[in-house]
């Protein structure tokens, strides 16, 4: 029974994952313009542009170049950047540990504090704590991310400057693996702490509202009754019942990490997939751009289909649920 | 009706509705002119940075004459002899510009000079022909060569060495029209920009980008979403699986990085931010018009009309859409916010018109282009502060009208 359950969500992510590749191979031929030039470099002569046609298959019919594409896809092969000149490929593989650190790193950090604070403010409602996590989860979806992080920057980096202004590590990078890391953990700090002021207000409020919900279930009662200590009914008790949506939130929030990582690299200039997809774009380096979008869907989709499998191992009744349906 | 004007963020909204229609006309002149010199701060700042001034010294037959703005504060200027004359007491100014023509005999020699408190500088000595064109900048390396000053460096402040008085001298010509512009370091309500633009004003003007782009895009996903979700909720079966198919997809796509590559490729202009824009918002709305036009399709007086021969356009266009209204309004509402801040990203990266001035626009420029260098606060907080106070009426509004539909969501106690 469980197996029909994970075979359905992994169909359902392939399926999305067939639309972005589809979107994908549309998107970069069905543009204005001639869609030859999407995949060769404009400076090339005619006649290489010919060779070049019948060598990425541009010569053929749409639907076989379509499974050329998609076999070029799976397998990693993006072909050449514009720019660079390197294989796409290579490029975002160094650049992808920067984007996976700042992800989880400034995940990881305001998940925590939110549902420190969430937990907090449930128990004590009413208190100075609540309040500020009802106004910081309500005012903190106003603000755009890379405004609150450019006045950061500017107060913490250039009037005070206690944190590096750009870039993922100092120029020259200092010798020694360990001074290294301390280096390059100081030029993310100011990112992953802008990224959690701006993230932790929601699941302040989300942990809250499911942890006001859940202490007022009877069995929290009954575990009062029992005479057992706040602490244990709270964290033992409580907490645990909504441990299952709280890893499904967490999840899901991938989508708007991978926008607030391109975001926040672009900020601050850090080395990373968003950033390089922005200089894709800017610089008209096709290959380039498709394959980094490509990449931050698959991060998306994968993580939705964690999350989906998570879930299902927390919380026996959605598998239950998944075959009555 | 009447409890929506007792709504601060509704007077707030009408506020800025006015200030972006009147504002920019109000204030006259296109927000892209230059006005100043680059990174002047607001005017209300810094009393010893200099104003802008700018002198104007005519002469046509006999009669000499000096236009100026800013004098009063200075002393009045004479006009003797060719001469225009005015005290400085403040900081250099940000630029030394003069720029104009002068008509002498070919066989005399023409000169125009800057007269400082600590010496003289011979700006241009002109002979051999009628008509001369003056086109001089402090900034030119070929101005601060033939002055003899260094060239690396800021001349303004070599042009003005102290406090005192200072005076621009024509003589040998028989007319002349000269402009002397003295843009300050200080300029304006909210100071200039990287290319000496008004602040006050592109922040004016930013007003009506973002309304239009979040309003329409919001209209326009909100329409869509109630096209889908009725259509899945009334037709039902293989539609409707397809419908909320497409739906679960679209949400699983990351937005920023789809938005990004859609505007990157398909153009940047207004209209295509709002097309691209409302299609990767209407699921929200699509899954609640949905929710709603289920329960509501089951229920006797639905199925009454069906009974009655009502056709399958008339039930929905006339009964059910008006249902949806309060939902849709609502939605509308809490939908702005999101539309306002993805056009203020994609602006922000560079992804927008660059002649289209918006508040993420103005932002993006503000990153690229040196504000962190010289301190330019007044280029990052206006334009992000508008955009926050825009998305929070915009969350107030949509929050009152939920509650008004739904007034369990009512009161201090959300839980």
């Amino acid at each position: 029974m469980k197996r029909s359950w994970l075979l359905r969500r992994v169909l359902a992510s392939l399926l999305v994952l067939i639309c972005v590749l589809v979107l994908n191979f549309a998107l970069f031929r069905v543009m204005p313009g001639d869609a030859v030039s999407t995949i060769i470099d404009p400076n090339f002569s005619p006649e290489a542009k010919e060779r070049l046609r019948a060598l990425y298959g541009l010569d053929r019919p749409m639907l076989e170049q379509f499974f050329i594409y998609l076999k070029q896809m799976l397998t990693f092969r993006f072909g050449l950047s514009f720019l660079s000149r390197r294989p796409v490929w290579d490029e975002l593989l160094s650049r992808l540990p920067g984007t996976i650190t700042l992800m989880s790193l400034s995940m990881a950090a305001s998940a925590a504090l939110g549902i420190w604070l969430g937990v907090k403010s449930a128990v004590r409602r009413g208190s100075w704590i609540e309040k500020l996590v009802l106004r910081a989860g309500a005012v903190m979806s106003s603000f755009p991310g890379f405004f609150v992080q450019l006045v950061l920057l500017m107060l913490l980096a250039r009037d005070f400057p206690i944190f590096p202004l750009r870039g993922s590590v100092s120029v020259p990078p200092p010798a020694g693996g360990w001074a290294l890391l301390a280096d390059r953990l100081w030029h993310l700090s100011l990112p992953v702490l802008s990224l959690t002021l701006m993230g932790f207000g929601g699941w302040a409020l989300y942990v809250r509202n499911l942890m006001v919900r859940a202490l007022g279930e009877d069995f929290v009662l009954m575990a009062r009754a029992r005479g057992l200590s706040p602490r244990s009914v709270v964290y033992g008790h409580a907490f645990r019942t909504i441990l299952p949506p709280i890893v499904t939130i967490l999840l899901m929030s991938v989508p708007g990490l991978v926008s607030g990582a391109v975001i926040t690299e672009t900020v601050f200039s850090l080395r990373g997939v968003g950033a390089f997809l922005l200089e894709a774009l800017s610089g008209h380096d096709y290959p380039a751009a498709g394959a980094s979008f490509y990449l931050l869907a698959l991060i998306t989709v994968s993580c939705n289909l964690l999350a989906d499998v998570v879930y299902g191992l927390v919380d026996p009744r959605v598998r239950i649920e998944g075959v009555n349906r | 009706m009447k409890a929506l004007l007792r709504r601060p963020s509704v007077w707030a909204f009408i506020c800025i509705v006015l200030a972006g229609i009147f504002g920019p006309r109000l204030l006259g002149g296109s927000p892209s002119d230059t006005v100043g010199a680059p990174f002047a701060r607001p005017a209300w700042l810094g009393a010893s940075l200099s104003s802008s001034k700018t002198i104007e010294l005519k002469c046509s037959g006999d009669r000499v004459s000096v236009l100026g703005a800013g004098f009063a504060e200075s002393g009045g200027p004479k006009a003797e002899n060719g001469s225009a004359e005015f005290d400085w007491n403040s900081q250099p100014p940000a630029i030394f510009a003069l720029e104009g023509k002068i008509a002498a005999d070919p066989a005399l020699t023409a000169t125009v000079v800057w007269s400082t408190p600590k010496g003289d500088f011979e700006l241009a000595r002109l002979t051999g022909r009628e008509q001369y064109w003056l086109n001089l900048d402090a900034r030119d390396m070929m101005f601060k060569r033939s002055l003899g000053l260094p060239l690396i460096g800021q001349a303004v402040a070599d042009l003005f060495p102290s406090a005192g008085r200072y005076a621009l001298r024509v003589s040998g010509a028989h007319s002349y029209s000269l402009k002397l512009s003295l843009p300050g370091r200080r300029q304006g309500l909210l100071g200039t920009d990287q290319r000496g633009r008004d602040v006050f004003a592109l922040l004016l003007s930013g007003i009506s980008t973002s309304l239009t782009v979040g309003i329409s895009a919001t209209l326009a996903a909100t329409l869509l979403g109630l096209g889908f979700g009725l259509t899945a909720g009334y037709a039902g079966g293989l539609t409707d699986a397809l419908i909320m198919r497409a739906v679960d997809v679209l949400l699983a796509i990351p937005t920023l990085p789809i938005l990004m590559t859609l505007a990157g490729l398909w153009g940047k202009g207004l209209w295509q931010l709002v097309l691209i824009l409302s299609i990767f918002s209407w699921m929200g709305t699509a899954r609640s018009v949905r929710a709603l036009t289920l329960s509501v399709r089951e229920q006797p007086w639905v199925e009454g009309l069906r009974a009655l021969g009502a056709k399958r356009g008339y039930i929905l266009w006339r009964h059910l859409v008006p249902e949806t209204a309060p939902i849709l309004l609502a939605n509308l509402a809490l939908g702005v916010p999101g539309a306002v801040l993805s056009e203020a990203g994609l602006a922000f990266l560079g992804l927008s018109d660059p002649r289209l001035i918006s508040w993420g626009r103005m932002l993006h420029e503000a990153h690229s282009f040196g504000a962190f260098t010289e301190g330019a606060w007044w280029l990052i907080l206006p334009p992000g502060l508008g955009i926050v106070a825009l998305c929070l009426i915009f969350m107030d509004i949509g929050r009152f009208l939920e509650e008004k539909i739904d007034p369990r969501l009512g009161g201090k106690d959300h839980a």
